[in-house]
C-alpha cells in the first residue's frame, strides 16, 4: 500500500471532528476517533445516539455536515470509491435481496467487487458452512428467519474479504443463542480485520471489544478498554438495598451521610467513595426500615453507562 | 460488468414475484379481451352509418363509400341529400352520419394534403360517434394509401381487416400495458431504498450508471416479452396486422424504453412505496386518457391535444396505429419516432443525473 501524507499507517479509521446535522438535530457532534488496524472497536449507545449516522458517514453513504474521516488513509469525501473498495458493511436493517438465494446474493456482491466467480464460490461456501447456512443456501432469502438473515448479512459484508468491517448492530433483535453464535464468529475475526461495531447491548461491547466508546446524543462520552472503563468507576462503590417502608426522614438522613442517594421504587441505591455494609444496614434498622436484601455491587458497564449518561441503556 | 450482475438480480426479483408479474401482464390482457368482446368482433352488433356524399359523386368518393360498405361490421346507408340527414338527426332517427365534403377526390389525389371528412353526431348520443370514428379512420387510412381510384378496389379486397375496432383498440392497450412498467420499475427501486438494499449496494464500489443500467436492463426483456404477449392476445381476439410487424414492435419497444426512463426518474425522486406507486398512476392514467389509449383524441379540446402531443405516449399510439391498421411505412411514422427517441434520451439523462445526486446525499 502507498504511504499517504499525514496518515499514521497504524490507523485504519480516523475521524476529524466528524459532525452531521439533520435540520436542527445534531445527530453526530464533533466526533474524533482513531481506530487501529486489526482493532475491534465498539460504539455503544442507546437508540438515537448517532451510531448508525456515524457508520453511514464512514461508508460514504452520508455526507458529513462538517469534519471528515479517513478509512485506510482515504478521505471519505474525496475518494469515496477507494474507501468503498476496502470496506464491508452489514447494515442495521438486514438488507438482502429477498427473492434471491444465498449464493445469488453473494455472487452479486462478488461480481460488484470484481471477484472471479470461482473465488466468490469458494469464499461463499466457506462462510455459509461456518455460519450454518449451507443447508438452506438454495432457498429464497424471504423464507429465512431474522437470525438467518443477520448471518447472511454478515457473510455479505465478508465475502469480498474487506480490510475494514462495519457492523451496525449485528445482533439486533436476535435470541440469545443466535446472538452468541454471531459473537463467536466475530471474535474469530479479531486481529485479522479492523472492525467497527455498534451495539446497544452492553454485554456485546464488553465481550467483544478491544476498545469501546460510549456515545450519547451524538457525542463520545467516554472511551477506553472495557476494563479501564470499569476500573475508573471502581473508585466509587455502590450498594443496592431492597427496603420496605422508606420514609422521607430516612432519605434525608442518608443524603447527609452519603454522596449519592437514589430511590427507585422499593430499591435504595447508595454510592460513595467508601461504603460500609454493616454501618448502612444498622442505620436503616435503627430507623425501623425493613431490609429485604442488600448487596454491594461490582461495577459493570451498565454502571459506567448510567454514571456517564444518566440514562439506562435497556429499552 | 457490475451493471450486468445487478441487472440479473433485478430480473430475478421481477420474475420470481408472480403477483406483480400477473398484475403487470394481466391488466392489459384483461382490457384487450374485455374491450374486444364488448365492442368488437362477431359478438358485437354491426355499426350503422349513414353517408352523405357531397363530392359530386366522383369516382374517388364513390370508391371510398364502397370501401366502407365492404367493411364487415359496418352497415352503410346512403343518403343523397344533406338536408334529409339533418332532419333525420334532429328527429332522432339517426344518431350520426358521415359527410364526404366537396373536394374529397381532389384532396385524396394530392399526397400530403389533409383530407377532410365530417362526422356529424347527435350530442345527446356521443358514444355512437365515438365508436364509429375509429372505424372510419381505419377505413380512410387504408383507402388513402393509394392515390389512383382504380387500385382501391384491389386493396380493399386484398387486405382483409376483420375487425377495425380491435385494430384500433389494441395498439392503445399495448402502450397502456407498457405504461404499467413505470409503477413496476418504481416499486422495485423504491423497495430497494426502503429495505436498505440500495444503501447496502451504495457501500460497494458500484457507480451511478451501474444502478440505472442495472434497473433499466432488467425491464428491457419485460418490454419485449409483454409486447409479444399483448400482440398475441390481440391477434387471438381478431387483430389483423396491415403493416410491418417489426416496425410496430420497434414503436412499442421505444415507448417501453421511455417508460423505463420515467420509472428511473420517479424511482430516484420517491423514497417510499406508499408515495411512489400512487404518484405513478396519478401521472399515467390522465396521460393514457389524453393520449388516446381508450378513445380517439380528435374530439378533445385542442389544448388537451397539444398537451398530449408534447408527451411520448400519444406518438407511440399514433405511430403504432398507423402501422398496424394503415400499413404505414418507416418514413411515414418517422416524426413520431423522433419524438419517442428524443424523449427516451432526455428521460435517461435526467434519470442518471438524479441517481448521481441521490448517491451524494
Ligand atoms: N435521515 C434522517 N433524517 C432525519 N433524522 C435522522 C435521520 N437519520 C437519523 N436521524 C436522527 O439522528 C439521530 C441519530 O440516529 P442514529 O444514528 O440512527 O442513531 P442510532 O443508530 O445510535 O440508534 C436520531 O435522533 C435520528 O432520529
Ligand atoms: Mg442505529
Amino acid at each position: 500500500m502507498n504511504v499517504r501524507v499525514g496518515v499514521k499507517l497504524s490507523e485504519a479509521i480516523q475521524t476529524f471532528e466528524l459532525t452531521r446535522h439533520f435540520n436542527s438535530l445534531v445527530a453526530v457532534n464533533h466526533i474524533n476517533l482513531e481506530i487501529g488496524k486489526g482493532e475491534l472497536f465498539s460504539l455503544l449507545g442507546p437508540n438515537g445516539a448517532g451510531k448508525t449516522t456515524t457508520i453511514r458517514m464512514l461508508c460514504c453513504l452520508l455526507k458529513p455536515t462538517s469534519g471528515t474521516a479517513q478509512v485506510m488513509g482515504y478521505d471519505i469525501a474525496e475518494e469515496p470509491f477507494k474507501v468503498k473498495e476496502l470496506i464491508g458493511v452489514s447494515p442495521q436493517e438486514t438488507s438482502i435481496s429477498e427473492r434471491l438465494n444465498c449464493w445469488e446474493n453473494l455472487s452479486l456482491i462478488g461480481e460488484i467487487h470484481r471477484l472471479t466467480s470461482t473465488e466468490t464460490k469458494r469464499r461463499s461456501q466457506e462462510l455459509l458452512e461456518r455460519m450454518g447456512l449451507i443447508e438452506r443456501s438454495k432457498d429464497q432469502v424471504r423464507k429465512f428467519s431474522g437470525g438467518m438473515k443477520r448471518r447472511l448479512s454478515l457473510i455479505m459484508a465478508l465475502v469480498h474479504d474487506p480490510e475494514v468491517l462495519f457492523l451496525d448492530e449485528p445482533t439486533l433483535g436476535l435470541d440469545p443463542q443466535s446472538r452468541r453464535a454471531i459473537w463467536e464468529y466475530i471474535a474469530q475475526l479479531k486481529g485479522k480485520k479492523t472492525i467497527l461495531l455498534t451495539t446497544h447491548y452492553l454485554e456485546e461491547a464488553d465481550v467483544l471489544s478491544d476498545r469501546l466508546a460510549i456515545i450519547d446524543e451524538g457525542k463520545i462520552a467516554v472511551l477506553g478498554t472495557p476494563e479501564e472503563l470499569k476500573k475508573n468507576l471502581s473508585d466509587k462503590q455502590t450498594m443496592v438495598i431492597k427496603v420496605g417502608n422508606l420514609t422521607a426522614e430516612v432519605m434525608s438522613g442518608l443524603r447527609g451521610r452519603y454522596a449519592e442517594v437514589e430511590q427507585r421504587n422499593d430499591e435504595l441505591i447508595l454510592s460513595a467513595s467508601e461504603l460500609d455494609f454493616k454501618e448502612i444496614t444498622e442505620y436503616l434498622y435503627s430507623q425501623g426500615i425493613t431490609i429485604r436484601s442488600a448487596a454491594l455491587k461490582q461495577p459493570t458497564l451498565d454502571d459506567v453507562f448510567i454514571q456517564i449518561t444518566g440514562k439506562e441503556l435497556r429499552e | 460488468m457490475r451493471f450486468w450482475a445487478f441487472g440479473k438480480r433485478n430480473l430475478k426479483e421481477i420474475y420470481r414475484d408472480p403477483l406483480a408479474l400477473g398484475f403487470l401482464l394481466g391488466m392489459p390482457i384483461a382490457f384487450i379481451v374485455i374491450f374486444s368482446f364488448a365492442f368488437g368482433g362477431e359478438h358485437a352488433s354491426p355499426l350503422n352509418i349513414s353517408v352523405v356524399n357531397e363530392d359530386n359523386r366522383s369516382a374517388t368518393s364513390e370508391a371510398f363509400v364502397q370501401c366502407l360498405e365492404n367493411m364487415e361490421n359496418l352497415e352503410v346507408n346512403r343518403i343523397s341529400e344533406k338536408s334529409q340527414a339533418e332532419e333525420e338527426l334532429s328527429t332522432g332517427k339517426l344518431s350520426t352520419y358521415l359527410v364526404i365534403p366537396e373536394g374529397f377526390a381532389q384532396q385524396a389525389k394530392q399526397e400530403g394534403q389533409p383530407v377532410k371528412l365530417e362526422l356529424v353526431f347527435d350530442e345527446a348520443d356521443p358514444m355512437t360517434a365515438q365508436r364509429v370514428e375509429p372505424v372510419i379512420r381505419v377505413a380512410a387510412a387504408k383507402f388513402l394509401q393509394i392515390s389512383s381510384p382504380l387500385d382501391i378496389k384491389l386493396l380493399g379486397q386484398g387486405v382483409e381487416v376483420k375487425d377495425n375496432y380491435i385494430n384500433y383498440m389494441v395498439p392503445g392497450m399495448i402502450v397502456f400495458g407498457l405504461m404499467i412498467l413505470v409503477p413496476t420499475g418504481v416499486r422495485i427501486i423504491v423497495t430497494d431504498k426502503e429495505k436498505g438494499f440500495l444503501s447496502r449496494l451504495l457501500t460497494t464500489p458500484a457507480r451511478p450508471w451501474d444502478f440505472i443500467l442495472g434497473y433499466a436492463l432488467a425491464l428491457v426483456p419485460v418490454v419485449a416479452v409483454s409486447t409479444m404477449i399483448y400482440l398475441g392476445v390481440g391477434m387471438g381476439m381478431g387483430l389483423s396486422m396491415v403493416g410491418n410487424l417489426g416496425l410496430a414492435f420497434l414503436v412499442f419497444f421505444i415507448i417501453g424504453l421511455c417508460c423505463i426512463g420515467i420509472a428511473m426518474i420517479l424511482g430516484a425522486l420517491f423514497s417510499s412505496e406508499a408515495q411512489g406507486e400512487p404518484a405513478c398512476w396519478f401521472f399515467l392514467l390522465p396521460m393514457a386518457m389524453i393520449s388516446g389509449a381508450w378513445w380517439p383524441t380528435e374530439q378533445m379540446p385542442s389544448v388537451l391535444q397539444r398537451i398530449a402531443a408534447a408527451f411520448p405516449f400519444f406518438h407511440a399510439m399514433d405511430a403504432s396505429r398507423q402501422v398496424i391498421t394503415g400499413g404505414a411505412s418507416f418514413t411515414t411514422i418517422l416524426p413520431d419516432l423522433y419524438w419517442l427517441i428524443g424523449w427516451t434520451v432526455v428521460l435517461f439523462a435526467i434519470g442518471i443525473i438524479l441517481f448521481r445526486r441521490q448517491m451524494a446525499s
